[in-house]
């Protein structure tokens, strides 16, 4: 799997699926996702007690990023909130906080998001963008789309890691170099396995193991509920929405279609949720969370006390290898309990 | 003339509580021995050192028997709201309305301290999935599974947006087991760009024009929210008298702290001006007591200055002091080691701003609330912390941690680096757990390096 290319144009680099990529790609800037490496970068910041280990990632990686223009951060969790305060200081790229309300039943929150794409967009625009017209953004709007839907046929041919390395790939590269060409090429032969879903913040790229893992072990991940997969994504635009009003249609798909724990009140995750692992018949749940991220780990007793499904929790504190074997083993073990 | 100012110890508060009757000096309705609130479990009070004036006394009186005082609001009839987070915007509104009490659930962050975890709400939020990892705060969670420990609110409203991540997720447990919850949003605050209107909060931060609408907005959900709760109107004249009430409350803690972080000696000490401070986030639920209780203190304050007694050293070591302890018997430590605190940011300096009174009363709520230094930048924060150390010639800074906490993590390296940058003043950061006895030596050192540390810079 490749990692980000250079590109031509200039590049914006952020980490939280409420930015929407199509809004700095209609600006005339690349888009960038970034999945963090702890593995290849060197370590402005170091590790602090209580510091989650991706929001460290991310700053390395951001802080480290030379081709980057520019970095988005959002107030989605407070740890990343407070990371912007270290990113401002270390960083060379022009930074930008986005305010994504955590509430969501009043159009003033719905109305707020709306405001912070605007912000943004001068933003960007200040770092050489061009402010897009609606036709331009629509257009946009509708390629990455068109990806997104082929990327959701795909996921039966897909195996798990193939199915999330082709969601990072769109993040990371945009729809003309990200997954498209590599999902139709990919066939992948799936042998019954246990149903599983994953759920949890996003996984850097390190993490992918875990889908292997789990095939190995005898399960199949049916349902990628983490951040970076497909509970990040954001659902379908409305193609006549998209034509009258296309920034309000890019607002209501993603800060009203992706739904996450940091919301509040949270309930629309459960019902997501419900409505996911029943119609892919979930067998058992692996709950994959950093140490330190209060706003996931408060969600496992709940999930456990909501859901009948066995649920896994693997906390993870960064890219150590006795970590992985820890897990690992977890994993296997859960399989064998539920085989 | 005043009894000479010094701290002793709960014993000796009884024997000079027997003095106090023999010479019929009046008590209010709550007042009493200190030590029967350790009967109720409050063990912590054992271990500590307080000022042996009788405003003190009246002071710790009024904060230990804030139960009562809410248990006895409900048999009365008055309506109990629960305000989470905000830490000073929301009691002002509903302290505007009749017969409307309102406390903040998250003070049940010291139960573990005050009850030497006898209370057991740690070990019911561990029950829930919220372990050690997470801020003390989570004994909130036992206190209302339990009841023990406040009435349950009919109402809870609870700030989230620029929050902590540890309550927002605690909140949201909490609203998971059936206690639902009112939320409003707090945007991050940030300063206007180009072609943005700024305005200037109370406190000095600043904050785009939009985004004071924005919250005035979400501050009117909330307004209506409590007429519905109250079966009252909230009028604006009836605002603006709840702001007038909160601002006597805020002046004078305001000429507490100026007198008490710049007298030559100090004439309160440390714990007692946390908890002074303390009373103005929700007047621990008798706003008009509040304020009588601040007059004692105050007038306590004048006359030690005026006589030029005090307690503590002459060349206490001066400390700005960064966060509320989540054991109180650290600010004992403090003094122990030879500082003095001048100067402190214990999370919500907004609530001790005053609230503008030239404005209509949504806008200068709205205003104040933007004001809270936890929902802007830590360099924002730091701002203001170098502001005070100047204003109050502190000569350290010590930024004591929350375990637990997720703004912690990453808001001590930024203070720091700025405080230092800009005043070249030493800065130590601690961890304060709930109960520190075990870690108390390793405390004690730190905190005496510091002092030690001021003290040598002195001579140069």
């Amino acid at each position: 799997m490749s990692r980000r290319v250079p590109s031509l144009s200039k590049t914006i680099v952020y980490s939280c699926p409420y930015v929407p990529a199509e809004w700095i790609a209609a600006h005339g800037l690349q888009p960038s996702r970034i999945m963090p490496d702890p593995t290849r970068s060197s370590a402005p910041v170091g590790p602090v007690e209580g510091m989650c280990p991706y929001v460290r990632a991310f700053l390395n990686e951001a802080i480290n990023d030379k081709q980057a223009c520019g970095v988005i951060m959002t107030t989605v969790c407070d740890q990343m909130r407070r990371g912007f305060d270290v990113l401002v200081r270390r960083c060379e790229a022009a930074s930008f906080l986005m305010n994504v309300p955590s509430t969501w039943q009043n159009f003033a929150a719905q109305n707020l998001y709306v405001d912070e794409l605007r912000r943004l967009g001068r933003f960007l625009v200040r770092l050489g963008g061009k402010s897009p017209t609606p036709d331009g953004l629509a257009e946009v709007m509708l390629e990455y789309d068109a990806v997104r839907a082929s990327i959701r046929a795909s996921r039966a041919y897909l195996s798990a890691r193939q199915y999330a390395e082709s969601i990072a790939a769109l993040g990371q590269e945009g729809p003309s170099l990200g997954g498209k060409s590599e999902i139709q090429n990919l066939k992948f032969e799936i042998a019954p396995r246990l149903p599983l879903a994953i759920i949890g913040g996003p996984l850097m790229w390190s993490d992918f193991d875990i889908y292997d893992v789990v095939e190995q072990s005898g399960g199949q991940i049916v349902l990628d509920a983490t951040e970076t997969g497909e509970r990040g994504m954001c659902g379908p635009f409305d193609r006549r929405r998209v034509r009258e009003d296309p920034l309000a249609e890019l607002a209501n798909a993603y800060f009203g279609g992706i739904q996450d724990a940091s919301r509040r009140p949270n309930s629309e995750l459960y019902r997501w949720l419900a409505h996911e692992l029943a119609a892919r018949a979930v067998r058992g749940i692996i709950f994959r969370r950093y140490v330190w991220c209060d706003t996931w780990h408060a969600e496992l007793q709940r999930l456990k006390e909501w859901t009948d499904l066995p649920v896994l929790d693997i906390d993870v504190v960064g890219d150590t290898d006795t970590e992985r074997r820890r897990w690992q083993n977890r994993i296997r073990a859960f399989l064998e309990t539920l085989t | 003339m005043r009894d000479v100012p010094r701290q002793i110890t709960l014993q000796q508060w009884d024997q000079r509580y027997e003095q106090m009757q023999k010479a019929r000096i009046a008590q209010p309705s709550y007042g009493g021995r200190l030590s029967r609130h350790v009967e109720d479990g409050d063990e912590r009070l054992l271990k500590l050192r307080y000022d042996n004036s009788a405003a003190a006394l009246r002071l710790w009186n009024f904060l230990l028997t804030e139960e009562d005082r809410l248990r006895e609001a409900r048999d009365r009839g008055k309506k109990i709201v629960g305000t989470m987070k905000d830490l000073g915007t929301v009691p002002v509104m509903a302290y505007s309305l009749d017969d409307v009490v309102a406390f903040y659930p998250d003070g049940a962050w010291w139960i573990p301290c005050v009850m030497e975890l006898n209370a057991g709400l740690l070990s019911i939020a561990d029950s829930l999935g919220i372990d050690e990892s997470f801020c003390p705060v989570r004994a909130m969670l036992g206190a209302f599974l339990t009841g023990a420990h406040f009435p349950i609110p009919e109402l809870l409203i609870c700030s989230v947006g620029a929050t902590c991540d540890d309550f927002s997720a605690i909140a949201q447990r909490l609203d998971g087991l059936g206690y639902p919850i009112l939320w409003w949003e707090i945007p991050h605050r940030r300063q206007a760009e180009p072609g943005e209107e700024s305005v200037r909060l109370p406190g000095g931060f600043s904050a785009p024009r939009c985004q004071v609408e924005f919250v005035k907005s979400q501050l009117q959900r909330v307004r209506k929210a409590l007429e519905e709760f109250a079966s009252q109107h909230l009028s604006d004249e009836k605002l603006s008298a709840g702001i007038r009430k909160a601002n006597q409350v805020r002046r004078l803690l305001a000429q507490l702290r100026r007198l008490v972080f710049t007298a030559r000696l100090c004439p309160m000490p440390a714990l007692e001006m946390l908890i002074a401070e303390m009373l103005a986030i929700h007047f621990c639920s008798d706003r008009d007591e509040t304020i009588t209780v601040l007059r004692e203190l105050l007038d306590e304050v004048k006359g030690r200055i005026k006589d030029g007694t005090g307690l503590l050293r002459d060349d206490a070591a001066r400390i700005f002091w960064v966060n509320p302890v989540a054991d109180l018997q650290v600010m004992n430590l403090l003094e122990d080691c030879g500082g003095r605190i001048c100067g402190t940011e214990y999370l919500f300096t907004h609530a001790l701003d005053a609230i503008p009174q030239d404005l209509p009363p949504m806008d200068a709520l709205a205003q104040m609330a933007l004001a809270d230094p936890m929902v802007g930048s830590s360099a924002d924060r730091a701002s203001r912390i170098c502001a005070e150390i100047r204003r109050f010639h502190a000569e350290a800074v010590v930024i004591s941690r929350i375990p637990g906490a997720s703004h912690c993590a990453l808001e001590g390296q930024v203070i720091g680096e700025i405080v230092q940058a800009e005043l070249d003043v030493p800065v130590l950061e601690i961890e304060v757990p709930s109960l520190t006895d075990s870690i108390t030596q390793a405390l004690r050192t730190r905190l005496e390096a510091l002092v030690e540390a001021v003290r040598e810079r002195r001579k140069k």
